[in-house]
């Protein structure tokens, strides 16, 4: 895991990978030979419907080959190049930037900001590292709340003084040390309405929780945090999302990673994560109206059907598949929203306490 | 005087600026219970009459400026031009009848002492009467109708507003009986602004900065707070991430009252969408509803402006997107936009182009830094 070494330590690693990459390449051509790159492809699940994938988390399944010798290669090497002197230039001078900053810095020559992000992964795979050791990071969406205290670059995250009150998720979760917690679980909530529902209703008092959004799809920072506190307080992690595709589809992000990122996942993703709900069986359990069950679209549905396609599913996952399935037979979705529709209070006093109580969740 | 004074300010009866006060509990209760007893005097009096509704009319044609004498700031203000929901009208009976629902389920929420998130609001609208409330965004309308109704905010009516904003800088923060906030010890995230406006009106404020600088986007805002801009030119960064919420726009006019010497200076991109969002925070807008106008601040435009261009690069100009001719058209006729405002405006829809401030890394990372820097010590804002 990364962060067992310092910080300084990894920096000039990485420099001196960087160096001993390049001077690879300057010797095989002025050798006259065409030199070859290799780089692993990575995907954390596949869609194949042959039960036999080789998926996993940390090997690659091909290797892609460039070389100078095709045309669209040497475009990619040279735009690979030019963003690594440009990483090299960060390290050295100890800055961050966002992968939008790196293509303003040479607009004309990247074309557009996919092919930054592109050379920016192959840069990672090839150095064997995450991106924010590359130090390129983004800015963070997450926010946190509950019975937690940690240190960030010297700053103080108190959230035990007051438990009720967001703070954003720290961006650089290398920096983030002395974490102190009298939690007893991890929630970790889709939305940030249901997030701003269990501050309202003061959830961390009754709960020693700690309480994580993404706000939506969770971004890198809070996927790392998220996997930091799991690690360092051994907490169980309950995910609580709408219970739609897309819902569904977060679910999988915080537990499996995303493809995009499949090179990494290893350490962004967290197989403890549980689906807490909701269930489309909670829709009769809890009583909703008709009125709030929504009919799926034909977006939605294609969306499931291709979710339902994916490898990790019926390997590791096999009862959060069959309430894929029941989703899309009952055809209908609904939000957490719908639960608070006779009493404000259903959700932080009922329904996620006696789940967790209970061990209602999968 | 002082009288000749207000007096010659209220010439025209239609200049009373019309507010969304901001009420507890208790108050919007009250307000909500006087409005159905007029409701059910009217009814049941002698000559009985349906009262229709009258609200605070949120279209542009009640949209005053003032240009104050004395204040360099120019103010809009929604006047008292009113519409009325009526139930006697067909095309208005159904939204009379969803002012009086949601005032309902307002007033139930706040009797409990608790809050609703929109969302909350529309599925509970949506259980109680489906044949009123078909859509989220019926639900936003409505909610306005009752903030132009009872002229409070849509905050007093107990409903949670999330707050995007960000600050950090030479601010120091604190909430009564708590620790002192150092917004300079932030971190690259700075310090995140609570969507609860009675919890800003309590904050105490410190500060030895010399500038406030609201920042369009998060990623500047992140490289600025990184680069700590903040102790080589003493300032206060703020940021709404985007188009700004209430509450972000609440603290910024906090601080405009508490500072009045700090100028207030605005970094947006170069396209039509910056502008707004400048604008926004300078005048308010009418979208935002009856609330909007009270947190106007004097804020200058500090770049990106037309006279940047030269030190961008060719290819760092973009098209411009029909989305973003919309928004300058409806900008240009707006009868508050000040002359050397539309002149940009102008050249930017000439241009047909947009630039970001991220094309300034152009010239190196630090190059924002200087660039403020350079723009704030020649006074070279608008």
């Amino acid at each position: 895991m990364e962060g067992k070494r310092s910080g300084s330590q990894q920096h000039c690693d990485l420099l001196r990978k960087i160096r001993e990459f390049t001077r690879a390449i300057v010797e095989e051509l002025s050798n006259g030979r065409s030199p070859t790159i290799l780089i692993d492809r990575f995907r954390n699940y596949c869609t194949n419907p042959n039960a036999n994938c080789c998926c996993s988390y940390d090997l690659s399944y091909g290797k892609e080959i460039l070389t100078f010798r095709r045309e669209s290669h040497v475009h990619r090497l040279d735009i690979l190049l030019r963003v690594l002197l440009i990483v090299q230039q960060l390290l050295q001078e100890s800055r961050h930037g966002s992968k939008r900053d790196i293509y303003y810095m040479h607009p004309c020559i990247f074309s557009e900001q996919s092919v930054v992000d592109q050379a920016i992964n192959d840069i990672c795979i090839l150095m064997q590292c995450s991106r924010h050791n590359l130090n390129v990071v983004s800015v963070g969406n997450g926010l946190v709340m509950g019975w937690i205290r940690f240190l960030e670059g010297g700053r103080k995250f108190d959230c035990i003084n007051c438990p009720n009150m967001a703070h954003p998720v720290p961006v650089q979760v290398e920096e983030v040390k002395d974490i102190v917690s009298v939690a007893r679980f991890i929630l970790i909530v889709e939305k940030e309405s249901v997030f701003q529902r269990l501050a309202n209703d003061q959830f961390c008092n009754a709960n020693r929780c700690i309480v994580i959004t993404g706000r939506g799809y969770p971004d890198i920072p809070t996927r790392r945090f998220l996997r930091l506190l799991i690690e360092k307080l051994c907490l169980p992690a309950y995910c609580l999302v709408d219970c739609d595709p897309y819902g569904f589809d977060i679910l999988t992000t915080y537990r499996f990673g995303s493809l995009q990122m499949a090179y990494d996942a290893k350490y962004l993703r967290c197989p403890e994560v549980r689906w807490l709900g909701a269930f489309p069986s909670d829709s009769e359990k809890y009583c909703l109206p008709q009125q709030c069950l929504l009919p799926l679209t034909g977006k939605d549905k294609r969306k499931t059907e291709s979710m339902l396609n994916r490898c990790y599913l019926q390997r590791d996952v096999p009862k959060w598949r069959s309430e894929l399935e029941l989703m899309l037979q009952r055809g209908v979705k609904f939000e957490i929203e719908a639960l608070s529709v006779y009493s404000l209070s259903v959700l932080t006093k009922e329904y996620i306490p006696s789940k967790i109580k209970g061990g209602v969740h999968i | 005087m002082g009288d000749l004074r207000k007096s010659s300010m209220r010439f025209f009866s239609d200049q009373n600026l019309c507010y969304a006060d901001i009420l507890p509990p208790s108050e919007i209760r009250a307000r909500i219970e006087v409005a159905v007893l007029n409701f059910l005097r009217i009814l049941a009096s002698p000559t009985p009459a349906i009262s229709d509704l009258p609200l605070i009319n949120r279209r542009s044609s009640n949209c005053r400026t003032s240009k104050g004498l004395l204040a360099q700031v120019s103010c809009v203000f929604l006047s008292h031009s009113f519409c009325t929901r009526s139930l006697m009208r067909a095309n208005t009976a159904k939204a009379f009848i969803r002012v009086w629902k949601v005032m309902e389920m307002c007033f139930g929420v706040l009797v409990q002492e608790k809050r609703v998130t929109q969302r909350e609001l529309f599925y509970k609208l949506l259980c109680d009467s489906p044949d009123y409330f078909t859509s989220q965004l019926l639900v936003n309308r409505t909610i306005q109708d009752v903030v132009a109704l009872l002229q409070c905010s849509r905050y007093s009516l107990g409903i949670m507003a999330s707050s995007r904003g960000l600050v950090a800088g030479r601010l120091l923060l604190q909430e009564p009986n708590q620790e002192v906030v150092d917004c300079s010890e932030c971190g690259l995230s700075g310090h995140a602004i609570s969507g609860d406006l009675n919890r800003l009106e309590t904050l105490i404020l410190n500060t030895d900065a010399r500038y406030i600088i609201v920042v369009e986007k998060h990623a500047i805002f992140q490289r600025l707070a990184e680069d700590r801009v903040f102790n080589q030119i003493p300032s206060i960064l703020i940021t709404a991430k985007g188009y700004p919420d209430i509450a972000t726009r609440f603290l910024l006019h906090r601080l405009a009252r508490a500072f009045p010497d700090l100028p207030i200076l605005a970094l947006v991109d170069w396209n039509p969408a910056g502008l707004a969002i400048l604008c926004t925070f300078k005048f308010g807008s009418i979208g935002m509803g009856l609330e909007a106008y009270r947190y106007a601040c004097n804020v200058k435009w500090l770049g990106l402006r037309g006279d940047d261009l030269e030190m961008i690069p060719e290819q760092s100009l973009v098209p411009l997107k029909p989305r973003d001719l919309q928004i300058a058209k409806s900008l240009m006729s707006s009868e508050v936009l000040q002359e050397n405002y539309r002149r940009e405006l102008e050249i930017m829809v000439q241009h047909g182009q947009r630039v970001e401030i991220e094309a300034l890394y152009f010239h190196g990372y630090d190059y924002l830094g200087k660039y403020i820097a350079k723009k704030i010590v020649q006074a070279n804002y608008i």
